[in-house]
């Protein structure tokens, strides 16, 4: 495994605002790597840093082994979490232009966007204005914008923001089919169901700060089966008097229960039965959702 | 350090998109008639005023200066009919079917008191010129009468000297010299880079306040320096400007060709047929008076001299990249134009005063004022053009404004670049002046 992005201690200040705070991490060739965090964490900045758009104020970022420099730009196809295109221009002008500027030749960056606007059945809207498409359309000229250049590295900010669920589907496909090709993959959502589905390794930021990264499973592992899923038909009330737990969702016949220090899965099982048919009781690792809110709280308290 | 051909792709871009918009050929072709319209209008107006005939009762007590005031002009000067009274003259006068009544009192001339003009407030003060300037004339012409001055004097006070007009070229040879015309040119010519510094800068500004919202700059600044990004907007936009200027000095330099040959063909055409009328009448023995030839040299003065489009092209690139720079970073601090007015202000002065100072330049071309103008960066642009049209400038003074000019861009481009690299991505609160300060500090 070779290393793809190498950021190390990376600090970014405007004005007196600390945006980004002493940050590492790595990425490796061909995963799939989440940023997480809350709005606000950092994760836009150090998107744009890698993409060299800014530059650190501290620490040094490398792609590919190199420096960020124009050069790495060129291996990078970048999504921006605010999409944009010019409104006035054709989808094929438009395409062209975006991939020449990624250093694609003339003939090169034709081939690669007749190839990209088959693949998602859109070659008939290359002489259309962006201002006629809709938005599905759009966010689909977006992508191919993105991944034109054919690029090593694919740097998503919040790809499925905005996305209605075909595009999203597709987009997720697509991911994993350039994952399959080898490519790498950094992203930044706040979608969980997501990162668990897809990503390799992850990154948590809360206000500037790395607050907990490493490979998704391990994460998920170190925590311990220490959440308890429950199916039932009958009153909720009981779960109202469980102590020691914490429940992160619950609805009128599901509860997902997060044991905290001193409470026993086989107690809960006792107080349920008493008061309701139970479907379903099962011993699980705590969700992403769980881990992310509980280490965001933390890192809040200890500040 | 810079890419040259991402710059020449977005140069590309942006000149091909602005070339192809209905707006650039309307403007193009539009522009040239617009202007000949407006020529025509004044001209129209300049006839037409003449063509007007203003009336005007004259009420003479001394009795004296009636009768050689409708010499002057009869159809402006009426008398006053045997029984109209004043309040009738009046009552005319509000109804509209007359201008007004001159009144003489009877010591207008023993004592000099004024003569009073009562009107209804058409005229103008042209008009009110035109009376004076004829009651002076008569005056001076009865003080001379009764003063039994000679003839000889008297064609003295008639007398109006020529004073021709003539220019030394750089050759060192007179050419015959319309100052009129020059002013008038030079004047031209700084509304023409005026309007140009202006118009494109604020299409420059609003296309970076467009990619600044539609939030395509992120995709372009991961492919290419901010500073790529602006100079490619400033050259591609300048481009469209230059082309449309070339096709408009084009125009005109066709039009100015070929207007002495054209003029000179319809002339003989005339000429012919009034020759052919004259030799039809020979029989009755009289002389026709036929000109053989009417001078167009005068056309020669609307002429435009090569090197001068190469000065204006020259003074106008410079200016306009300066400039447009500014225009460029002003467009990335804020987020809509709205915004954007408190910063223009400061900008625009600058070119309101070359811009104003231009119309004294073409008057006084070799002032004080018109030398700083002409050599001040800011205004230079606009006023040393100008200066070129109206009197003739040296070439060092040319050379020294070019180079104040280059250096000042060069200055203004570095701190333009630096308030638009970190402007583009910021959004949100529009930034202060002290903020922007601090955007050009930062390395």
């Amino acid at each position: 495994m070779s290393l793809v992005i190498d950021v190390q201690n990376v600090s970014k200040h405007f004005g007196k605002a600390t945006a980004v705070n002493q940050v590492s991490f790595r990425v490796e060739k061909g995963q799939i790597f989440g940023l997480l965090g809350p709005n606000g964490a950092g994760k836009t900045t150090t998107i744009r840093m890698i993409n060299h758009i800014l530059n650190p104020d501290t620490g040094s970022i490398s792609i590919l082994g190199e420096p960020a420099s124009p050069k790495s730009q060129e291996r990078i196809g970048y999504l921006p979490e605010e999409r944009g295109l010019y409104k006035k221009m054709k989808v094929f002008d438009q395409l062209m232009y975006l991939a020449q500027l990624k250093g694609l030749s003339h003939q090169a960056a034709k081939n690669a966007i007749d190839f990209w606007l088959d693949r998602f059945e859109a070659s008939t809207w290359k002489k259309k204005e962006i201002s006629e498409l809709s938005k599905g359309m759009s966010q689909k000229i977006q992508f191919i914008a993105t991944v034109a250049h054919d690029p090593e590295i694919y740097i998503f900010d919040e790809p499925f923001s905005g996305l209605d669920p075909i595009n999203s589907e597709m987009l997720k496909d697509v991911i994993l089919e350039e994952k399959k090709r080898g490519k790498t993959i950094l992203f930044s959502t706040h979608r969980m169901e997501q990162v668990e589905q897809m990503c390799d390794d992850i990154c948590l930021f809360n206000q500037g700060q790395v607050v907990l990264q490493g490979n998704l499973r391990s994460i998920k592992q170190s925590f311990g089966n220490n959440t308890v899923l429950l199916d039932f038909v009958g009153d909720s009330e009981f779960l109202n008097e469980l102590k020691g737990v914490r429940i992160n969702n619950r609805s009128t016949n599901f509860a997902e229960i997060r044991l905290l220090e001193g409470a026993s899965a086989q107690n809960i099982l006792q107080v349920a039965i008493a008061q309701a048919e139970i479907q379903r009781f099962e011993i699980v690792q705590p969700s992403l959702q769980d881990i992310f809110i509980s280490t965001v709280n933390d890192t809040k308290v200890t500040d | 350090m810079i890419n040259s051909s991402k710059i020449w792709l977005i140069i590309k871009r942006e000149y091909s998109t602005r070339v192809q918009t209905k707006s650039f050929l309307l403007s193009t072709f539009l522009t040239p008639l617009l202007i000949l319209g407006f020529m025509g209008f004044i001209i129209f107006m300049t006839v037409s005023d003449n063509e007007a005939p203003k009336q005007v009762v004259v009420i003479d007590e001394t009795g004296r200066l009636l009768e050689p005031l409708t010499q002057l002009n009869v159809t402006r000067y009426l008398p006053i009919t045997a029984n109209q009274s004043i309040d009738e003259i009046r009552d005319l006068i509000m109804a509209d079917e007359l201008d007004g009544y001159v009144l003489f009192e009877r010591s207008f001339l023993s004592e000099g008191t004024p003569a009073t003009f009562v009107h209804n407030g058409a005229g103008g003060i042209t008009f009110f010129e035109s009376l004076r300037s004829d009651i002076r004339d008569v005056t001076r012409q009865i003080r001379l009468e009764d003063n039994e001055v000679s003839e000889a004097i008297i064609a003295i006070f008639d007398e109006r000297p020529a004073l021709e007009n003539r220019r030394m070229n750089e050759e060192g040879v007179d050419e015959q010299n319309n100052a009129f015309l020059g002013s008038i040119g030079g004047i031209l010519i700084g509304v023409f880079i005026f309007i140009g510094l202006f118009g494109y800068g604020a299409i420059l500004m609003r296309s970076v306040i467009e990619e600044k919202t539609s939030r395509i700059v992120e995709i372009i600044t991961s492919s290419v320096k901010p500073i790529e990004l602006m100079l490619g907007k400033l050259l591609g936009v300048c481009l469209v400007a230059l082309t449309q200027f070339s096709l408009w000095i084009a125009t005109y330099a066709g039009v100015t060709i070929l207007a002495a040959p054209v003029a000179q063909f319809f002339i003989n055409q005339q000429m012919g047929d009034f020759q052919n009328s004259v030799s039809a009448l020979d029989a009755t023995g009289e002389v026709a008076n036929v000109p053989s030839d009417i001078d167009l040299s005068f056309l020669e003065q609307f002429s435009i001299d090569p090197l001068f489009v190469l000065y204006f092209f020259v003074f106008f690139v410079l200016g306009f990249l300066m400039y447009s720079s500014i225009f460029a970073a002003i467009g990335a601090a804020v987020d809509s134009e709205q915004d954007s007015q408190q910063f223009m202000t400061p900008v625009m002065l600058p070119i309101l005063l070359g811009y104003m100072l231009n119309f004294r330049i073409a008057e006084a071309p070799d002032s004080t004022l018109a030398i700083v103008a002409s050599l001040f960066p800011l205004t230079s642009p606009i006023n040393m053009v100008t200066r070129m049209l109206v009197s003739n400038v040296t070439f060092w003074e040319v050379l020294l404004s070019i180079l104040l000019l280059i250096l000042s861009l060069i200055g203004m481009l570095l701190i333009a670049a630096r308030i638009y690299r970190t402007g583009i991505l910021m959004y949100g609160k529009k930034p202060t002046f002290k903020e922007l300060y601090k955007w050009i500090r930062q390395a």
